[in-house]
């Protein structure tokens, strides 16, 4: 049982105004989520669906214009409430001028860490993320990957609870995502919160458990995405079925394929499954197999982001 | 905790000062100022007075102490208008660069408030021009005693006179650096206020030259408005010179409240920014 939430927002919205003729643009509208402490939670969304504006919101870098944010049941907007926030913006620009040490020793003092900490953590989290040894160098030496890297440390040195995301693994290398993947498996088993915002369909699919998708500033879809990508739909292969009785079927909109042991059906709901087959069988033919079928996060994100179904909830 | 936190926006600043080529133009002028007054400028007690007097000055030298005394004049209003010039063309940039986007963002979400971000940044600028200001006009002060053999402290009062009229044009730079987000816009502003007030410091002369009543209490509002860095620089000069009407309080006062004007206002505007 959930009692507490990383993070909780109620009907957040953000509407930017034109300065010059009084336009209005709606980037969030009514945005409730809560993000349950020690979750692996994805936001998804297509470009401009208002994911780094909800972002933005939650870190107080953009002023809703209406609802609240709650980051471990405190407001958002006051300073205190950002301190067990670990965050890696998209399209970062970090000081060039610094090292990697020196990077990480500015953002481990404006969090809050004492400089002895900071001494002893600086190289720790230099070696988790790969980059030991280049502590010295500038960064504006560093490659993209690297770059990403060395956020991501700057995002953990403090210990957050809750880690905020965005596009984490944007220009790194399969080995190093799959090393930055494994640094944050480390992590939710230690209690931590991880907020992703991502691009990358299967990368939230395969690390988290929650996710969220946006369409036009509002909350599309949201659940677990086991649930949302199992038993969504139901596959039934039969043989020997008579003309009539196949054509009877695709009038009724029954998706119909070949399949090598005769043909394959497809039903959304169990109710429409259970009059296809009630349908094969009256015909004479016979149900070879059936199953539920698993729909990849991708065929949920495109369905859903497709249609204009406004927040539907899968528990 | 707030200390930290402060201590890491002034080095930060400091770190940035150190990688821009203008803040290294910034001390690298100041040398080159410096060593004029150690290499060409020979001043010692008597053939210097003679030939610096001489070319500079058509006031009568009645002993060395005020020949000192005008060059010391001199050379500090100089040091005045151009460590006040070159320091905020040096550091417009400051301000704007930390408010790009992908930078703003990461430093927001920290837990410290934009009021402190915003004066974290603006004391981290005031001290890098401090420690310019103490090196170049120290250095003179340290040069002409050592060849004159008189050392007057109050030519050292160019350092805080200098750094007021900076830290009351940064604020400006702060204003239009969070509205605009453009650090040549900054600089026009804040260069652009220092010859305003130049200009509005000639009232005695023009408000005779003005011949309607609501154009020279325009002239006088205006004068009163904008911060008087010309009547700061003339204050400093007049009390080196142990002139009596040497009036420095009335300029700091009016200029202060301009300056705490404009950076609560800038306060204001950044808080209620989005990034």
């Amino acid at each position: 049982m959930i009692t507490e939430y990383a993070l909780e927002t109620k009907g957040l919205e953000k509407i930017y105004r034109a300065r010059f003729g009084g336009r209005e643009i709606k980037a969030v509208s009514d945005l409730s989520l809560r993000v349950p402490v020690g979750a692996k939670f994805g936001l998804l969304g297509a470009n401009g669906a208002g994911k780094t504006t909800f972002v933005k919101m939650v870190l107080s870098a953009v002023h809703p214009t209406g609802g609240s944010a709650m980051i471990f049941g405190k407001d958002a907007a006051h300073p205190e409430a950002r301190r067990p926030v670990g965050y890696l913006p998209e399209n970062h620009r970090f000081p060039t001028y610094l090292s990697g040490t020196g990077m990480l020793d500015l953002y481990g003092a404006l969090s809050g860490l004492d400089p002895a900490e900071r001494k002893k953590r600086i190289p720790e989290y230099l070696n988790l993320v790969g980059l030991n040894g280049w502590g010295d160098v500038r960064i504006k030496k560093y490659s993209k990957g690297m770059l990403q890297r060395l956020g991501l440390a700057q995002a953990l040195i403090h210990k957050p609870r809750l880690l905020i995301l965005d596009e984490p693994t944007d220009g790194v290398d399969p080995v190093g995502r799959r090393e930055i993947r494994d640094v944050l498996n480390r992590l939710t088993g230690s209690g931590v919160t991880v907020f992703l915002n991502s691009h990358l369909l299967a990368e939230v699919e395969s690390f988290c458990e929650y996710v969220a998708i946006l369409k036009k500033g509002q909350l599309a879809l949201e659940g677990e995405i086991s649930s949302l990508v199992a038993g969504t739909g139901y596959s039934i292969v039969a043989s020997n079925i008579p003309d009539a009785a196949k054509e009877a079927l695709k009038q009724r909109g029954v998706a119909i394929s070949l399949h090598d042991s005769g043909l394959e059906f497809r039903a959304a709901t169990r109710e429409e499954s259970n009059h296809i087959i009630d349908s094969i069988r009256a015909a004479g033919g016979f149900i070879e197999s059936m199953h539920a079928s698993n729909i990849s996060l991708e065929d949920v994100f495109i369905k859903t982001t497709a249609n204009a179904t406004p927040a539907e909830k899968v528990a | 905790m707030n200390a930290r936190v402060y201590g890491a926006l002034i080095r930060d600043t400091f770190q940035e000062a150190m990688a821009r080529w203008l803040f290294w133009g910034l001390f690298a002028l100041s040398s080159l100022l410096v060593l004029i007054f150690l290499f060409f400028l020979r001043i010692d007690l008597v053939q210097g007075a003679i030939s610096f007097a001489g070319s500079r000055s058509s006031r009568p030298i009645y002993d060395i102490q005020h020949f000192v005394n005008v060059s010391y004049s001199w050379v500090s209003t100089t040091l005045y208008i151009w460590g006040t010039f070159v320091a905020v063309f040096a550091s417009s940039g400051l301000i704007p660069s930390v408010l790009e986007p992908g930078r703003i963002a990461l430093l927001l979400s920290k837990p410290l408030s934009r009021t402190t971000l915003l004066l974290g940044r603006y004391a981290g600028n005031i001290l890098v021009v401090l420690l310019n200001h103490i090196y170049l006009i120290g250095s003179i002060w340290i040069i002409i005693g050592i060849k004159t053999g008189i050392w007057d402290p109050r030519f050292l009062l160019s350092i805080p006179v200098a750094l007021f009229a900076f830290a009351v044009l940064l604020c400006v730079v702060v204003l239009i650096g969070v509205m605009y987000e453009s650090a040549a816009l900054s600089t026009m502003a804040a260069i652009a206020l220092m010859l305003i007030s130049t200009i509005l410091a000639q009232r005695s002369f023009v408000v005779r030259l003005l011949d309607s009543e609501w154009s020279r209490d325009l002239w006088q509002t205006l004068y009163w408005i904008v911060p008087k860095i010309f009547d700061l620089g003339n204050a400093l000069r007049q009390i080196i010179l142990f002139e009596r009407d040497a009036d420095l309080l009335t300029p700091v006062l009016t200029s202060a409240a301009f300056g705490l004007i404009i950076m609560l206002r800038a306060i204001y505007v950044f808080e209620r920014k989005d990034f």
